[in-house]
């Protein structure tokens, strides 16, 4: 497999170095370029996960081009491709971008300008979710990349420990359970008393901790700017770990998943009092998930229980994650690499087709005022997924998204954790997290520098 | 100049065309870099000309400080006790009143580590090191040595002590052979001549055997320092994708150089890193060299 792989990269790139021979960096004006579809070219697409395999066959059936898509881990995603767009040299037609590297990338040239012609993006604007049309813009204005879904959040329960606890599992009488943080700890406690945790690890309230005072990390005058809520929740999260509301199962963990199916032993971490909790079992209420972790997380790892989950909100509106898709401006195969994206997230028929396969959050308007009224979740006991999410997607402010926050939520993640654990103060951490803003991006201005 | 001398230069040129290519241009490459702020955007002609910026970053950065000592704790360690095992070991197998059997056996077994690619290395360790399913804690558990697992990865200080370890697993077969080497060049007649005059064992290897080693140990210690000081793939794999273990006590001065380049893309700086670590480790060197011949000037 491996080897075809490589063979295959290598092949392409042989082709894309002979076929740039002699053409030169020639600057085609752009804006009268007439778009070609070359069905006996290959369409090559890089992701990071193997979501598009069914789209690109779909894709295949429909248009008659032959596809190849190149799948690298999201951990060497970035290190793998920037270079070869940059170099040009064995680049793909279409690729792929999480929210980490959408804003990082889309000041750059790497992606064709899909507000110009001939593909005058602008006029769809009205079709989708805004949040992910905004997100998907550069600074000056101009679309880059588009996206076929949205991926708003929510808080993902087990109704048969609401009912045991509070008699009720009904999602707005969960939403109103957990309507603050101040009401968050209050239902913590109670399920603490009933033997369970309301949540896997202190970590996953950071989402509220964003949603709660939605600032962007770096404001426009390039200083840092963290907020009070960011301060008032390494408290929470404090609380959360110190009066023992979660089960320690720290996030992505083998414990984590197996905490969606059943009972777990309660993970001390790398605590010290590992042993004195040795042994003792607890469930785990609920998972601050968006709806990716709705579909393809906790429904693949929580069979037995289907039908018995519900969807709520948490304390504030988050969003987590996203994939946008857009054309390399280098590429040689335009026409087609313009089909694919069209028909990833603006045509009707396959936009229907991958809802019905799914059932995940498309961010095309279209189709989601058409299924919004009737869809249902069998997962959670027939619960409308997508009314909720939507409405919970309307909430959502895409300027607080920078190019750095994938960066700067890693550091301030780390000294969260280290004060948690109590390796340092409050104050210590806070000084730690700007010095180590400061020595990863010096542009950034820190209240050290004042 | 005759035809002949022509095709001399013709036939050493290859050499000097790959070598310009691969190894001169880089290194002015990022020479260049280091004096600009080069986010790894475009062409670095095209970035900023900063001057000498990046060095006096670098001369004040804590986190580099940090890495520098992280990276001579791990170094020290690992080449104190891979020089004393390597000695020992190579005493044993070159003695003259021995004359152990299957001695080049046990040269390919102690070197076997060496052969081995780092990163499979690095896996065997992290299931070996790991604190709740790892066969370290579950063996000294089990003998009693410790009453509950201890995290060996979890903690600044065992985790260097844990990379120390594994470094010198991977290279004394290495240093073992050079100073079995060594020690079969030196003359018989040396410890011929100690046995004769009725040195022991320990007078024999501080008096005879030890002194006339000191080329061979100084050519160890300099090539491990080298090596050394650019250490970087154990911690990087070690620590989840070089996030740099607990309290970053596994950031190495080239991890250190790595994140700052491919993590947060500041090229101009980590080139700067680079040659400050080139700096240091030439200063280590000729420190080292100089140190060990003192005795004889």
């Amino acid at each position: 497999m491996k080897i075809k792989k490589y063979l295959g990269i290598l092949l392409s790139t042989v082709l894309v170095t002979t076929s740039l021979v002699g053409c030169g960096p020639k600057k085609t004006s752009e804006n009268k370029e007439k778009l070609e579809v070359d069905k006996t070219k290959v369409l090559r697409v890089w992701s990071f996960t193997d979501e598009l395999k069914e789209p690109l066959k779909y894709f295949e059936e429909k248009y008659g081009i032959k596809t190849e898509l190149t799948i690298v881990p999201t951990e060497n995603y970035a290190s793998k491709l920037q270079p070869v767009l940059d170099s040009g040299v064995g680049a793909p037609d279409v690729f792929t971008a999480e929210i980490a590297w959408v804003k990082q990338w889309i000041d750059l040239p790497y992606w064709e300008n899909l507000s110009g012609e001939p593909y005058n993006a602008d006029k769809w604007a009205d079709d989708y979710v805004p949040y992910v049309y905004n997100i998907g813009k550069d600074m000056n204005g101009n679309v880059k990349a588009l996206s076929w879904q949205a991926t708003p959040g929510g808080f993902i329960y087990k109704r048969w420990i609401a009912r045991k606890v509070w008699g009720n599992d009904d999602p707005a009488f969960v939403a109103q359970k957990l309507s603050s943080m101040e009401n968050f700890m209050k239902a913590a406690e109670e399920l603490k008393q009933a033997g369970y945790k309301i949540l896997p690890d202190e970590g996953a309230i950071r989402w509220f901790a964003k949603g709660s005072d939605p600032k962007p990390w770096v404001n426009e005058k390039n200083e840092l700017q963290l907020t009070q809520a960011q301060i008032d929740f390494m408290d929470y999260q404090k609380k959360l770990r110190d009066n023992e509301y979660t089960a320690l199962a720290p996030e992505w963990s083998p414990a984590w998943f197996a905490s969606m199916q059943g009972q777990i032993p309660i993970n001390a971490g790398w605590e010290k009092d590992v042993n004195k909790v040795k042994g003792n079992k607890t469930e785990v209420f609920g998972y601050v998930m968006p709806t990716w972790g709705l579909h393809y997380v906790i429904k693949p790892n929580a069979k037995e229980t289907a039908g018995d989950w519900g969807l709520t909100s948490g304390p504030s509106p988050y969003f987590w994650g996203g994939t946008w898709i857009g054309i390399y401006s280098g590429s040689k195969n335009k026409g087609a690499a313009w089909e694919f994206v069209k028909m990833m997230t603006h045509d009707e028929e396959f936009l229907n087709w991958w809802y019905k396969k799914t059932g995940d959050l498309l961010s095309y308007k279209p189709v989601t005022e058409k299924v919004k009224d009737t869809a249902k979740d069998e997962f959670l006991k027939g619960q409308n997924h997508y009314q909720f999410f939507l409405k919970e997607a309307e909430k959502i402010n895409p300027n607080i998204v920078t190019k750095y926050d994938q960066g700067i939520d890693t550091i301030w993640g780390n000294v969260v954790k280290e004060y948690i654990e109590g390796k340092k103060t409050k104050d210590a951490a806070i000084n730690e997290f700007y010095k180590q803003v400061k020595n990863a991006y010096p542009e950034i201005k820190t209240p050290l520098d004042k | 100049m005759n035809s002949r001398n022509k095709y001399g230069y013709l036939f050493i040129a290859p050499f000097f065309i790959v070598f310009s290519i691969f190894g001169i241009y880089p290194i002015l490459l990022s020479l260049y870099m280091s004096f600009t702020d080069y986010k790894g955007i475009g062409s670095p002609f095209n970035a900023n000309w900063v001057g000498l910026q990046q060095y006096a970053r670098l001369l004040k950065d804590t986190y580099f400080l940090q890495a520098f000592i992280n990276t001579w704790k791990i170094w020290g360690v690992n080449i104190i006790l891979q020089l004393a095992l390597a000695l020992i070991l190579a005493v044993i197998f070159s003695d003259v009143r021995l004359k152990l059997k299957g001695v080049s056996l046990y040269r390919a077994i102690f070197y076997l580590p060496n052969l081995m690619t780092v990163s499979s290395v690095a896996l065997l360790f992290l299931f070996i090191l790991d604190w709740q399913h790892g066969a370290l804690n579950g063996l000294l558990l089990k003998a009693g040595f410790i009453s509950k697992p201890v995290n060996w990865l979890g903690q600044p200080q065992t985790a260097q002590l844990s990379v120390s370890l594994i470094q010198t697993w991977l290279w004394f077969g290495h240093t073992f052979i050079i100073i079995f080497a060594g020690i079969e060049g030196i003359s018989k007649d040396y410890f011929e001549a100690a046995m004769i005059d009725g040195a022991s064992r320990t007078q024999t290897f501080f008096k005879v055997t030890l002194p006339l080693l000191k080329p061979i140990m100084i050519y160890v210690v300099i090539t491990s320092l080298i090596g050394g000081l650019q250490l970087f793939e154990i911690p990087f794999l070690m620590s989840q994708n070089g996030l740099g273990g607990p309290e970053g006590s596994l950031v190495t001065m080239v991890l250190y150089l790595y994140n700052q380049a491919f993590k947060y893309r500041n090229f101009g700086y980590a080139a700067a890193v680079a040659y400050g670590l080139f700096f240091i480790i030439l200063i280590f060197s000729i420190f080292v060299f100089k140190g060990m011949f003192k005795e004889e000037a």
